[in-house]
C-alpha cells in the first residue's frame, strides 16, 4: 500500500503569539508537529504494518523540516518537502495546488492528513487536494478500516448529532481527528536516526509550476489585517457565603449578562 | 449592483438548521446596504416543509430536489451546487462550519476556484458587496480580518451564535424547483450507517448554552450533576481533555484545541483548571463563568463570573435554585 501523509510543523498551543502590526505577527519560537498530523502519520503506518507498502512523509515549508523528522522517526519510510523562496505567502489553495503538483503521478492508494493545522486552523488544505486529484475525501474522520483487496475504506466521520459510516473506494484522502488513533512516541534511537535521514527536496520548477501560479499573487484571499483577540473585562469574584454566591451568579446572569 | 448574497442551507430531520437561518439573516442585513438579493439553497427530497419555513428569510429559494442529497457526501453536493453557481453567479455564498461546511467549501471553493475563509466569527460588507471576513487564528491568540481578490463567490463559514435570527415577514421568497440531472456513478462515497449520539441534546457547538466540568469532577458517575443542570438550562454538556482521556466522556464533548470551539451565549465550567488547550475553544463565548476550588486557576482569566467553591456544592445549588427561578418565569 502506497501512502502519503501531508504534515507541518505549527506553533505549539502554548506559544505565544501576538500582535506587532496589522500585518505582522509576533510568534515564540516553539514549534511542535501538528497533532492531527501525527494521528495521520500513525494511521498511514498502522495499514503500512498490515499490508505492507511504504509511508511517505511530505511537506510544504520553506523552512522547518522537524515535522519530516518526527514523521521519519515514527516510522515513515521517506520524507520529501517542497521549498521554494516563491511560495511565500501561499493561501491554502496555492499550497494545495503545489502538493497536488507532487502527487498527480504518484501511484498512491491513500492519502492522509490532519482535520487541521494549529496555526491558521483553516483545514483547506486537505480536501482542496483530494479537489485537485479527483480523488474522494471524507474529512475529520475518527474510524478507518481498509479492505485493501477490495480497494476501498470503511470510515467513520463524527457528523453533529452522531457518528456516520461511509464506504469509499480507494485512491482518498482522509482528514484525521482525536480519535482516529493515538499517535506513537518514537524510541530514542529513531529520532537519532531521523536527524540523519535524507530529506528529499523538490522545488517549483520541478513540478512544472511558475512562481506566478503560486505565492502572494495568486492568492484568492488576503489577510489584511491582524487584531488582538476581544478583550474580555476583568472576572467578577462573587465573595458572599454559600449559598448567597449561587442566588446571586442567577441574578447576575439574568439581569446583567442577560443570557438565561 | 453586485449578485446574489447565498447561503448554503442546512437540514435535519427535513427541518432547517438554526445556522442557516442565523446566515440568512445576515445576508438580509447586509442587503439592506446593498440592494443585493439574498437566495436560499437547499438540496434534498422531501424538504416542502423546510423550504415554506424559509419564505421570511430570503428572496429565492433554489431548492435542489434529489433523494441522493440526503445524507449528505461532497460528491453530490458539488455536482448539484455547482451548475447552479455557475449559471447565477452568486457574488457571496456562506455556509456553517459544520460538519458539512467544513467538509465540502474548502473542496468547492477549489472547484470554482475560489476564495473561501473558514470558521469567521464575523462578517461585514461594503456597499459594492466587498466582504471583509474575521476569524481566530492560532486558535483565538491573535484574530484577522480577511478580504478576497476579484474572484466571486466569495465564500465563507461561519460559527453557530455569531448572527441574530430575525424573520422578515415583509419578505415572501420566490421558490425554484430544480430537477437536477445527476449521475450516480460519479457518486463515489456512500454512507452505510449511522450511529446516532445518545440523548437529544444538541451538539455542544450549536448548543446556546453549555454547561461543562473537567477533572475537578473526580469520577464519571458525578457528571449526572452536570446533567440535571444542563436538563434545567436546556443546555449540552462538555468537558476537557482529561476526563475524555480517562474515558468518562466521548470525545465529540471535548471543547478545546483538539476537541471543538464552541460559541454558546454561555459557558459555564465548574472544576477545570484553564488549561491554554481548554480555553482556545471558548474564546468566542458570549458568557463564561467558573467555578473552582483553587482561587489561582487560570480559568477565572478567562471568566466574566467567578465563584472560588466546591463543585459538589455548588451545582446542585444551582440547580435547584434555577429550576424555582424559571418555573416562577413561566
Ligand atoms: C496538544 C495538546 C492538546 C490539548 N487539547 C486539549 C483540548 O482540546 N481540550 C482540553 O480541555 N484540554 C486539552 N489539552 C489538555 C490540557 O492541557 C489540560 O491538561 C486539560 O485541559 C486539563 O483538564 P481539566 O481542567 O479537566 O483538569 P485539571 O487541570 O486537573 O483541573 C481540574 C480543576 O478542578 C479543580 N477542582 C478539583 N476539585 C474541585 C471541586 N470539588 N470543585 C471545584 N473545582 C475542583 C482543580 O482546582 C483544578 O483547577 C491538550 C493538551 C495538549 C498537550
Amino acid at each position: 500500500m502506497e501512502i502519503y501523509v501531508l504534515v507541518k510543523q505549527v506553533p505549539d498551543p502554548e506559544a505565544i503569539v501576538k500582535v506587532k502590526s496589522d500585518s505582522e505577527l509576533e510568534i515564540e519560537n516553539k514549534y511542535f508537529t501538528n497533532f492531527f498530523d501525527e494521528i495521520a502519520v500513525e494511521a498511514g503506518l498502522k495499514l503500512k504494518e498490515k499490508f505492507g507498502g511504504k509511508v511517505t512523509v511530505l511537506t510544504l515549508d520553506h523552512r522547518r523540516v522537524d515535522a519530516l523528522r518526527r514523521g521519519i522517526s515514527m516510522g515513515a519510510d521517506e520524507a520529501v518537502q517542497i521549498t521554494d523562496p516563491a511560495l511565500e505567502g501561499s493561501d491554502p489553495f496555492a499550497v494545495a495546488r503545489t502538493l497536488s503538483a507532487y502527487l498527480q503521478n504518484k501511484p498512491f492508494d491513500l492519502i492522509f492528513t490532519g482535520r487541521q493545522a494549529m496555526d491558521d486552523d483553516a483545514g483547506i488544505v486537505g480536501p482542496a487536494v483530494a479537489e485537485c486529484l479527483g480523488i474522494p475525501h471524507i474529512h475529520s474522520i475518527i474510524g478507518l478500516e481498509v479492505d485493501a483487496q477490495k480497494k476501498e475504506a470503511r470510515v467513520v466521520r463524527e457528523v453533529e448529532n452522531g457518528k456516520e459510516v461511509l464506504i469509499c473506494p480507494l485512491p482518498a484522502l482522509f482528514t484525521c481527528q482525536k480519535g482516529l488513533h493515538s499517535p506513537r512516541i518514537p524510541l530514542v534511537m529513531n529520532v537519532m536516526k531521523a536527524m540523519k535521514a535524507q530529506i528529499k527536496k523538490v522545488d517549483l520548477a520541478s513540478l512544472g509550476l511558475s512562481p506566478t501560479e503560486v505565492g502572494a499573487q495568486a492568492s484568492t484571499i488576503k489577510i489584511q489585517k491582524y487584531l488582538p483577540p476581544p478583550k474580555r473585562p476583568p472576572v467578577k469574584i462573587i465573595k458572599e457565603d454559600f449559598p448567597e454566591n449561587v442566588k446571586t451568579l442567577i441574578k447576575l446572569l439574568r439581569e446583567e449578562a442577560k443570557v438565561i | 449592483m453586485p449578485n446574489g448574497i447565498w447561503v448554503l442551507v442546512e437540514h435535519q430531520d427535513g427541518k432547517v438548521k438554526k445556522i442557516s437561518l442565523e446566515l440568512l439573516s445576515a445576508g438580509i442585513e447586509f442587503s439592506k446596504k446593498t440592494g443585493q438579493e439574498v437566495g436560499a439553497v437547499l438540496l434534498g427530497s422531501g424538504l416542502e416543509e423546510a423550504v415554506n419555513s424559509l419564505t421570511p428569510y430570503a428572496d429565492k429559494i433554489y431548492w435542489i430536489n434529489d433523494t441522493l442529497f440526503i445524507p449528505y457526501t461532497s460528491e453530490a453536493y458539488l455536482a448539484g451546487i455547482v451548475p447552479l453557481v455557475k449559471e447565477h453567479q452568486p457574488s457571496i455564498l456562506l455556509g456553517g462550519a459544520t460538519s458539512t461546511g467544513k467538509d465540502l467549501f474548502p473542496r468547492l471553493a477549489m472547484h470554482l476556484q475560489t476564495g473561501y475563509v473558514p470558521d469567521c466569527t464575523g462578517l461585514s460588507i461594503e456597499e459594492n458587496g466587498k466582504l471583509t471576513a474575521l476569524r481566530p487564528l492560532f486558535g483565538g491568540k491573535v484574530f484577522a480580518e480577511v478580504g478576497f481578490s476579484e474572484v466571486r463567490p466569495q465564500m465563507a463559514t461561519v460559527r453557530n451564535n455569531v448572527f441574530l435570527i430575525k424573520e422578515h415577514p415583509d419578505r415572501s421568497a420566490q421558490i425554484i424547483s430544480i430537477t437536477p440531472s445527476m449521475d450516480s456513478s460519479l457518486l463515489k462515497k456512500k454512507v452505510v450507517g449511522f450511529e446516532k449520539a445518545e440523548g437529544t441534546k444538541l451538539d455542544i457547538t450549536e448548543a446556546d448554552i453549555v454547561v461543562a466540568a473537567g477533572r475537578g469532577i473526580k469520577a464519571p458517575e458525578h457528571f449526572k450533576l452536570i446533567e440535571d443542570l444542563a436538563d434545567v438550562l436546556n443546555a449540552s454538556v462538555g468537558t476537557t481533555r482529561a476526563t475524555v482521556d480517562e474515558g468518562w466522556r466521548d470525545l465529540k464533548d471535548q471543547i478545546g484545541k483538539s476537541g471543538k470551539n464552541i460559541s454558546a451565549k454561555l459557558y459555564m465550567a465548574f472544576g477545570i483548571s484553564g488549561a491554554i488547550h481548554h480555553v482556545l475553544g471558548i474564546g468566542t463565548c458570549k458568557t463564561v463563568v467558573a467555578v473552582d476550588t483553587d482561587p489561582n486557576a487560570l480559568i477565572f482569566n478567562y471568566a466574566d463570573y467567578g465563584i472560588v467553591g466546591d463543585l459538589f456544592q455548588i451545582v446542585p445549588a444551582l440547580t435547584e435554585e434555577l429550576k424555582k427561578v424559571l418555573a416562577a418565569d413561566r
